[in-house]
């Protein structure tokens, strides 16, 4: 539980700090369950800010997505803090960037908002549909309110949560330079049952299944863009010289994206859920991080995300290594 | 190829002839090409100003102004830049070698309407190919026009586009020819500065004169204040823009700024419409 | 105009019988809903309020090969001409769309791929009876029964379908296929009607337009473009739903010694999207490039074409995951003029 009045002082505070540019947090959205980020300057600003169930996005995308403009003449760059409010997820992405040393960690002041799991939104509109009235919610023990405009509803937490929030084992943050809400204990089993389900096909049924799923895909590059791991300035897939993939939408070109994206990620996604959530087509991307995850957890002992000092995973190589090559 | 109609289909051209105007990373090289379809040749039109989508097959197209006017004879000019992918492989081009060709596109400088006027144009770098055109034009057509002024400036005298064509300028008495570096050189006999200074030198009077002007945007930037300067009306000031583009067609929908697309309502732009467009000079 | 009558227990057999000559397109999909070619269609339409791609595939299809070519040789190979098709039980925003996105396909240049493919497509749309709740197609001279662009409206009055042909093409198609139809009584089109009238009731959102065109000039330098901005992902996923967006890119593809030059669906709200090629951007953050996008619908596309490059679909609201709202920014807009 958060009281939101402690977290909308807490980042009235930091917005309000000299060396702290602005804050990115999550405001009431336009309508229905939508949840909207936010970036606030001053402390008046600080009123709409929030923390729900509903609030899916993850926000630690937005350190790096700002695009550094040149200067102009006799000025200096403005490289005051970035304030950033973060779920348990949203934190491993932090420390992530950290690790690898994307960003700085006097770069940005982390919030930490203990998290017991965010919704799914088609899981939610089979039960209430989406109205057009902003709905807020919360979480109850082991159930979520929603105040609809007819009323408040209750359900069952298991029935509506993400994917990805109903296995977490990381809900409270892991780093944090102010620490909100009280402590959530992590998800019993921390393996995705749906991972193991695709794992007992066959080899031609699984083919068939990710035939299925890659030919939908549209391309629009919404997963991509949303990852807060994904902050090359310069994307392979974005590349046409030479062209890694074509731009043309077809089986092939879609495995070849998705498959390379998964393969980037490994050892570095930490599991936010945000790809699946924001596919148009509903691709169920979540399972492909995560059986890579799971693997690099078991054959390497190894989770991202965790140990700023850590060293990442692609990019290390320890001499006791059993393998004669280095990967 | 015939096309049919279908505006996506370029036309095969022979290179006659390549030579490089400058050397380094991002060369300047010069083709003359003639196309191979007879009836394509003969039939083919385009006036000053207008570009064409140049490219090789399996690589891709460009953009590229037409340098040559349509007074010149039945081939084309395109001095190209190697900055990307395009560029790269038409520069490696020979005498005898085969690009696709399609358009022409755009609108052009509007000649008819100039008759009887003195022709300015200022030009900086790479920034002389769209140019080059209309001072051929307006030469070829001399009765039909005032006098024609050319500046054109480069960084050294080894960035300097068609510098031969310069030479030949400067001993004709029918042009008022200014050629400028930026920097002081060995064996240099001309004026040395930044375009926009030389122009302001040759003080052209702003009587009955149309000043186009074309090159990187920090000189066109210095150029317009000075033609200001100088008395130029908006209206007599003319540039051409450039934006990334694909279908060079007015589709695809990338080569806008503001409300003008540049393949269709350009690349010629008066400076009175060019002012009402913030975002043409972004 | 013929007005006709189809109970939906014969749907599948009408589907069958126009498919026998034409290619049908008609929504499919569980979980996301797109419009595919199918010769067969058990379920009658109008569960789904609309598809998550328009059915702007039909004519401008994602990927769209422009001609193959061989390598060192310089003849192009167009691909085969495109084969007459239906599409049937699209909504009235999505066949306006097409009717706005036409005038831009046949400015000066025709664009030969998209004439053909439009020119052999028949358009059977579906009144809708129960908008979204972001729909607002009423504030852009639409609605949900609105027939423009349409070659034939259905209407859903329960257990039957009331159909009536538009222009002259959908009229044959209904007198080609008519094994299945019956006529329609007066009582059928007054029940269509009233439906049509409370299906606009329903629309609870919407923008006052006018004004906006003339008016977003002089908002060129505003902060709201910051402001509605800082959020935006640039992933692209409004401008590859949205029905009016009908941007593309071009490229070449090579494998081995044969080649295509084809054209697919591109975004402005991409970062390369205006990169030239000496790494100048004039778009170079997601505040120019969202105010472009703006710019584009509700200024520049009217000054061109005389018409609002948007028709409420309310797609870009329902799928952008950071809750970018255009009623919101047109809202915005509204204020500050």
């Amino acid at each position: 539980m958060i009281d939101l009045d402690k977290l909308r002082n807490t980042a009235a505070e930091t917005v309000s700090r000299d060396d702290v540019k602005h804050l990115v947090g999550w405001k009431k959205g336009t309508f229905g369950y939508r949840v909207a980020p936010c970036v606030i300057e001053n402390a008046e600003e600080a009123e709409s800010l929030v923390f729900s169930p509903l609030c899916a996005a993850n926000l630690a995308t937005y350190i790096t997505l700002p695009e550094k403009l040149p200067v102009p003449k006799g000025e200096q760059p403005d490289d005051r803090k970035t304030a950033l409010m973060v779920k348990g997820c949203d934190s491993r992405a932090v420390v992530q960037m950290l690790v690898e040393q994307g960003i700085d960690r006097d770069q940005v002041v982390i919030i930490g908002c203990s998290c017991q799991g965010v919704v799914d939104l088609q899981k939610v509109e089979e039960k209430f549909p989406e109205p057009l009235d902003t709905v807020e919610a919360e979480w109850k023990e082991d159930k979520i309110v929603f105040k609809l405009p007819d009323g408040e509803e209750e359900v069952a937490r298991d029935e509506v949560l993400a994917d990805n929030c109903l296995i977490c084992r990381y809900p409270n943050p892991v780093i944090a330079d102010v620490s909100l809400g009280s402590e959530v204990e992590p998800a019993k089993d921390g393996e995705d049952s749906s991972v193991k389900e695709i794992e007992d096909l066959s080899l031609d049924d699984r083919w068939e299944f990710w035939e299925k799923e890659f030919s939908n895909c549209i391309r629009c590059y919404s997963c991509r863009n949303v990852c807060p791991m994904c902050y090359c300035d310069d994307c392979v897939m974005d590349r046409l010289n030479p062209a890694w993939i074509y731009r043309s939408v077809n089986y092939s070109e879609n495995t070849v994206f998705n498959l390379s994206r998964a393969f980037h990620l490994v050892g570095r996604c930490v599991d936010c859920g945000e790809c699946e959530r924001v596919c148009p087509m509903g691709l169920p991307l979540g399972k492909l991080n995560r059986k890579l995850a799971r693997e690099v957890r078991e054959k390497y002992e190894y989770e991202p995300g965790l140990d700023p000092e850590e060293k990442p995973f692609q990019a290390s190589y320890r001499p006791d290594d059993q393998e004669d090559f280095i990967l | 190829m015939k096309n049919n109609g279908n505006p996506y289909i370029p036309h095969a051209a022979t290179v006659e002839e390549a030579w490089n105007e400058t050397y380094g990373d991002r060369c300047i090289r010069t083709f003359k090409v003639v196309f191979d379809d007879e009836e394509i040749r003969e039939s083919w039109e385009h006036r000053p100003g207008q570009c064409a989508i140049i490219g090789i097959l399996g690589v891709g197209e460009s953009m590229i102004s037409i340098s040559s006017s349509p007074t010149e004879g039945k081939f084309l000019r395109f001095s190209v830049m190697r900055m990307g992918k395009v560029t790269k492989a038409l520069h490696q081009l020979e005498p005898g070698d085969k690009m696709m060709v399609r358009g022409p596109y755009g609108n052009s400088f509007p000649v008819e309407e100039w008759k009887g006027k003195n022709i300015l144009t200022i030009g900086g770098g790479i920034g002389q190919a769209p140019l080059r055109p209309i001072v051929e034009y307006v030469k070829a057509n001399k009765d039909d026009y005032g006098d024609l002024t050319t500046i054109y400036g480069s960084r050294t005298s080894d960035d300097l586009c068609f510098r031969n064509e310069f030479e030949n300028m400067m001993e004709d008495d029918s042009v008022s020819c200014h050629l400028s570096v930026d920097v002081e050189e060995q064996d240099w006999p001309h004026f040395v500065g930044f375009v926009p200074t030389l122009l302001m030198e040759v003080n052209p009077s702003p009587e009955n004169r149309i000043a186009i002007t074309c090159g990187p945007p920090i000189m066109i930037k210095f150029v317009l204040e000075n033609l200001k300067k100088l008395g130029f009306e908006d209206e007599q000031i003319y540039t051409t823009l450039e934006n990334r583009m694909k279908c060079g067609i007015g589709k695809c929908g990338r080569c806008n700024a503001g409300n003008l697309y540049v393949c269709k309502d350009g690349p010629v732009f008066n400076y009175a419409t060019l002012k009402q467009v913030p975002e043409a000079f972004a | 105009m013929s007005e006709k009558i189809l109970n939906k227990d014969k749907w599948s057999d009408f589907v069958s019988n126009v498919a026998s000559s034409k290619q049908v397109w008609t929504m499919t999909g569980d979980d996301t809903v797109t419009f595919t070619p199918c010769a067969e269609a058990e379920e009658a339409p109008g569960k789904v309020l609309n598809a998550t791609v328009p059915p702007k595939n039909v004519v401008f299809p994602q990927t769209e090969t422009l001609f193959r070519f061989m390598f060192g040789q310089l003849e192009a190979e167009l691909p085969e001409e495109a084969q007459e098709a239906v599409v049937l039980g699209l909504r009235p925003c999505d066949a306006r769309a097409m009717n706005i996105v036409d005038d831009l396909f046949s400015w000066d240049e025709e664009d030969t791929y998209y004439q053909d493919k439009r020119q052999k497509t028949t358009l059977v749309g579906l009144a809708c009876n129960e908008p979204g709740i972001n729909c607002f197609c009423t504030s852009l001279e639409g609605s949900p029964a609105s027939t423009e662009g349409l070659d034939v409206i259905m209407a859903d009055l329960g257990e039957k379908y009331y159909l009536q042909a538009i222009t002259d093409k959908g009229d044959k198609l209904l007198a080609d296929v008519s094994g299945q139809l019956e006529d329609a009584s007066d009582n059928d089109k007054k029940a269509f009607q009233e439906l049509a009238e409370a299906a606009e009731g329903k629309i609870k959102r919407g923008i006052d337009a006018s004004g906006i065109p003339e008016g977003l000039p002089n908002l060129w330098e505003h902060e709201l473009w910051q402001k509605v901005s800082e959020a935006c992902l640039g992933c692209g996923a409004c401008t590859y739903l949205c029905p009016t967006c009908h941007c593309f890119d071009i490229q070449d593809e090579l494998e081995g010694f044969k080649g295509r030059r084809c054209r697919m669906w591109d975004s402005c709200m991409y970062g390369e999207y205006t990169l030239h090629a000496s790494g100048h951007n004039p778009r170079p953050t997601r505040r120019e490039r969202t105010r472009n996008r703006i710019n584009h619908k509700y200024n520049y596309y009217v000054e061109k074409f005389d018409k609002i490059a948007c028709v409420g679909c309310g797609r870009c609201i329902n799928q952008c995951p950071v809750n970018i709202d255009i009623l919101n920014i047109l809202s915005k807009v509204k204020e500050a003029l």
